[in-house]
């Protein structure tokens, strides 16, 4: 097989675990909360249903707004999309390793956000504006958070390449055997996680009160297939940051070869453990009431520091 | 009553040109005020240390078609003695124009642009005087509750424009949110002014859907009038009906046989359960913390359901009636009522115990949106919101209804006036509801539950009530007018004087703690709004 078309159908395979992967996602930490209220709660597979109606509405588009709003949905979903694929899921090659690493994964998120930030703020209503202000500071201080633990582990791996660092890590190599680095950075790349994809403590996505919303506030105004695909990119969002962090943190299991039953074990790992993931997100919603907006900084604070103290340990440790 | 007695006499001296007038209500002190005198004795009343009177409803009458004056009526709560003060003044002839006693009583702010909403009567040196009910596309002159307005009467609009407070400065915007919200809650608009995040003012602008109930009331006869009263605020039907019946039962001397009473406090208490099971849950809901949501809507559901069981509605429809209850309970009602308590308390005191210990809950509740002591009592805030910022006032004690007098009732108080205490006052007050069911179960007397009028009120005759409600005092004024029907009827449901007091508790807290102090407050748009 050529390396294009390999990469090709590694592309393919990619977008169709991601894609069919977050809905999911979204739809088991309803359901894991809902099941923790004693409540029955809607079918985890709801969520498909959602986007699949959402596409067959009628968009309504304020008259105020510029060529950002429409255009945003489709920046965002592609920019989450291209994210993903900068992400190892089910096997240790990512399609396009050849192409970007760690920091531009983190950037095209960034971009994805600037675009949602401009977008709460283009129609013009005071909730949008509020969204966009409060995301803009909980994503100015998630970025070196974010930046700094997979630095962290960039140094351990000898790579910022992200295929490269799960690749040595699954088959145990040139790792240092002290694991305080990898651990730190798990707890504030999980912070991030938390942050970056709006759940609780940080934001609420299952609020009907405009006042307290971050990531809500700023869709408020889309409707119709713009508001299924910014839906999708937030469960894409959502599926990059686990798919990330197992792979990253725990990536035993992963297929490290293209031979089919390593790809078919590989595959089953991953459902398992970014759905182990996503459930443990959900019962972490259950105990805790949302954070005051201003704790917010103070919470991605310690984010910071613990990234940064893995930083140090693997410097420490080494010498 | 020496003590209330030399109330009127410290009155009588300071102002002597007033007249007290010896009426059949032996329960209050009544004097006729001269017009000028209103802003003078009102404040005498509320700042002199021995009286420290409340102002507690004040309404207007239009006498127009008897005697061609607009009566005034100021009800003070003396707070000593809990002892009822009323002042009438009256406007002769075509006099528009009365004093405003709002520069020194705050809490008379919303009342009197009331009165000059719905009577034309203007009142001068208010402060404020945009229209509050009267939205402006209403046409100018409209005034539903003068007697030559028709009650069918289909209202014209005009252009008009609300004119907010503005605070203008750099970085400083305006923030308007409803009358349209994204949950299911009531219409009501809020303009923030903000500087950031914190709220440097809060401006109300409700009355979207007003009814006219007040008007309706005058439509139809005494004792048919209950199924409105009970539909005044949709979640208040036991305190809206009881207070109405118990003005009509005094205009028709009526008394109340004893199992009546103690089923009417009964049912007072399951309203009140359900309504503050329901707000527990949704102040913890709105820290987006759930799993209290969860039970207490479950508890709230659980007790909605025994409501239907044992009177065939969830909301409690129809179980007052003038001269008592409309229905009865059966030993084995009263039994399956203390079981149910009794699994509830069970589930309750451990969701409690969840409660106070997560410590990310309680960090948002606490010092959220405080109203202090001072401005609640400034604001005359009754109820839930007054008892959590330290105002030791609950009408089962202070004027018992009901069977009360044989059931005393331990009065709930916290001094923060926080979101957590409001919260706190709720949930003991659960417990102590609970403890009241039961004592009704045991202390219930045989006998009818309904007595029956044998007098027709005298036209003219008037009678007010109080009910310590759920939300807080709710009062009743109601005149009796001829054969039987109804010639005015005042109805104040707690929210009217607590909604102004959130203005104050929001001041310099951030806009996403917004809905959580509203909730804690909880107030009703359509009973606010009549």
């Amino acid at each position: 097989m050529s390396p294009i078309i390999q990469s090709l159908l590694l592309v393919t395979a990619q977008v169709i675990v991601l894609l069919t992967v977050s809905p999911f996602l979204v739809g088991l930490i309803r359901k894991v909360k809902a099941r923790f209220q004693c409540r029955q709660g809607a079918s985890v597979f709801q969520p498909y249903a959602d986007i699949a109606k959402l596409f067959r509405k009628q968009p309504v588009i304020s008259t105020t707004t510029s060529w950002i709003f429409p255009a945003t949905p489709y920046i965002l979903f592609a920019s989450t999309l291209s994210a993903g694929l900068l992400v190892p899921t089910f096997i240790s090659q990512t399609p396009l390793n050849f192409s970007g690493n760690i920091i531009a994964l983190v950037y095209l998120l960034a971009l994805g956000t600037f675009f949602l930030i401009l977008a709460g703020l283009d129609a013009g209503s005071a909730f949008g504006g509020m969204g966009s202000s409060r995301e803009a500071i909980v994503a100015s201080l998630t970025e070196p958070a974010m930046i700094l633990s997979i630095f962290a582990i960039a140094l351990t791996a000898g790579s910022t390449n992200l295929s490269t660092i799960v690749h040595k890590t699954a088959l145990l190599e040139g790792i240092a055997t002290d694991p305080s680095p990898h651990l730190m950075a798990l707890a504030a790349l999980f912070i991030v996680a938390l942050a970056e994809t709006g759940r609780v403590p940080v934001d609420n996505p299952a609020t009907h009160l405009e006042l307290t919303m971050i990531h809500e506030a700023m869709v408020l105004e889309y409707s119709g297939r713009y508001l299924a695909l910014i839906e999708w990119a937030a469960g894409l969002k959502l599926a990059v940051f686990l798919s990330l962090i197992a792979n990253v943190f725990a990536p035993w299991g992963i297929a490290t070869t293209l031979a089919p039953t390593a790809m078919g074990i590989g595959l089953l790992v991953y459902a398992v453990k970014i759905a182990g993931l996503a459930v443990l997100i959900g019962v972490l919603e259950c105990m805790f009431a949302k954070l005051r907006l201003f704790r917010v900084t103070d919470l991605l604070g310690v984010a910071f520091i613990l990234a940064l103290l893995g930083l140090l340990f693997f410097y420490i440790l080494r010498s | 009553m020496a003590e209330s007695r030399s109330c009127d006499e410290v009155l009588k001296a300071a102002f002597p040109s007033i007249v007290q007038k010896d009426e059949v209500q032996k329960e209050f002190s009544h004097f006729l005020v001269s017009k000028d005198l209103l802003p003078a004795i009102t404040r005498y009343l509320h700042t002199q240390p021995g009286l420290h009177g409340r102002l507690t409803l004040l309404w207007a009458v239009d006498n127009r078609p008897t005697r061609n004056t607009y009566g005034l009526h100021y009800l003070f709560t003396l707070e000593p003695s809990h002892r009822w003060m009323l002042l009438s003044a009256e406007l002769a002839g075509n006099d528009r124009l009365f004093p405003s006693i709002t520069p020194h009583i705050h809490a008379a702010q919303w009342y009197e642009r009331e009165i000059r909403d719905m009577f034309g009567l203007i009142p001068q040196g208010h402060p404020d005087l945009r229209r509050l009910v009267r939205h402006e596309h209403w046409p100018k002159g409209t005034h539903p509750l003068k007697k030559d307005f028709l009650w069918d009467h289909v209202l014209g609009r005009q252009q008009g424009e609300h004119h907010f407070r503005r605070i203008e400065g750099e970085g400083v915007f305006e923030v308007p949110v409803g009358p349209i919200h994204a949950g299911i809650i009531e219409p009501g608009h809020f303009r923030f002014s903000v500087a950031g995040e914190p709220i440097m003012q809060l401006e109300l602008h409700h009355f979207w859907t007003h009814r006219g109930v007040e008007k309706l009331f005058e439509q139809q006869t005494l004792t048919a009038a209950v199924p409105l009263a009970e539909r005044v605020s949709g979640d208040t039907t036991i305190g809206h009906s009881l207070a109405y019946c118990q003005a009509v039962e005094s205009l028709l001397h009526l008394e109340v046989p004893r199992r009546g009473r103690y089923l009417r406090s009964l049912f007072l208490e399951l309203e009140r359960l359900h309504n503050h099971l329901g707000d527990v849950g949704a102040i913890c809901n709105d820290t987006a913390y759930a799993l209290p949501h969860a039970h207490c809507s479950r508890m709230k559901e659980q007790i909605m359901q025994l409501n239907d069981r044992l009177t065939g509605s969830r909301f409690l429809r129809g179980v007052t009636r003038v001269g008592g209850v409309a229905i009865d309970l059966t030993a084995a009602q009263l039994a399956e009522i203390v079981a149910e308590m009794d699994r509830i308390e069970q589930d309750f005191s451990e969701l409690e115990s969840i409660i106070a210990h997560n410590a990310s809950l309680i960090d948002r509740l606490e010092t959220t949106g405080v109203l202090t002591e001072r401005t609640a009592w400034d604001h005359a805030v009754v109820g839930v919101v007054g008892r959590a910022s330290g105002l030791d006032q609950d009408l089962r004690r202070d004027r018992p209804f009901a069977a009360y007098d044989e059931l005393p009732v331990k009065v709930v108080n916290y001094r923060y006036g926080d979101v957590r205490a409001r919260m706190r006052v709720r949930m003991d007050e659960i417990h102590e509801s609970m403890r009241l069911v039961r004592e009704v179960r045991l202390k219930i007397p045989q006998g009818p539950v309904a007595g029956e009028p044998s007098r027709v009120a005298q036209t003219g005759e008037w009678a007010l009530s109080a009910v310590e409600g759920w939300r807080g005092e709710i009062l009743y004024m109601v005149t009796a007018g001829e054969n039987g029907t109804i010639q005015r009827c005042k109805v104040r449901d707690p929210s009217f004087v607590n909604w102004p007091a959130i203005q104050w508790a929001v001041i310099g807290n951030i806009i996403p703690d917004f809905p959580l102090i509203n909730k804690s407050f909880n107030l009703s748009y359509a009973g606010n709004d009549l």
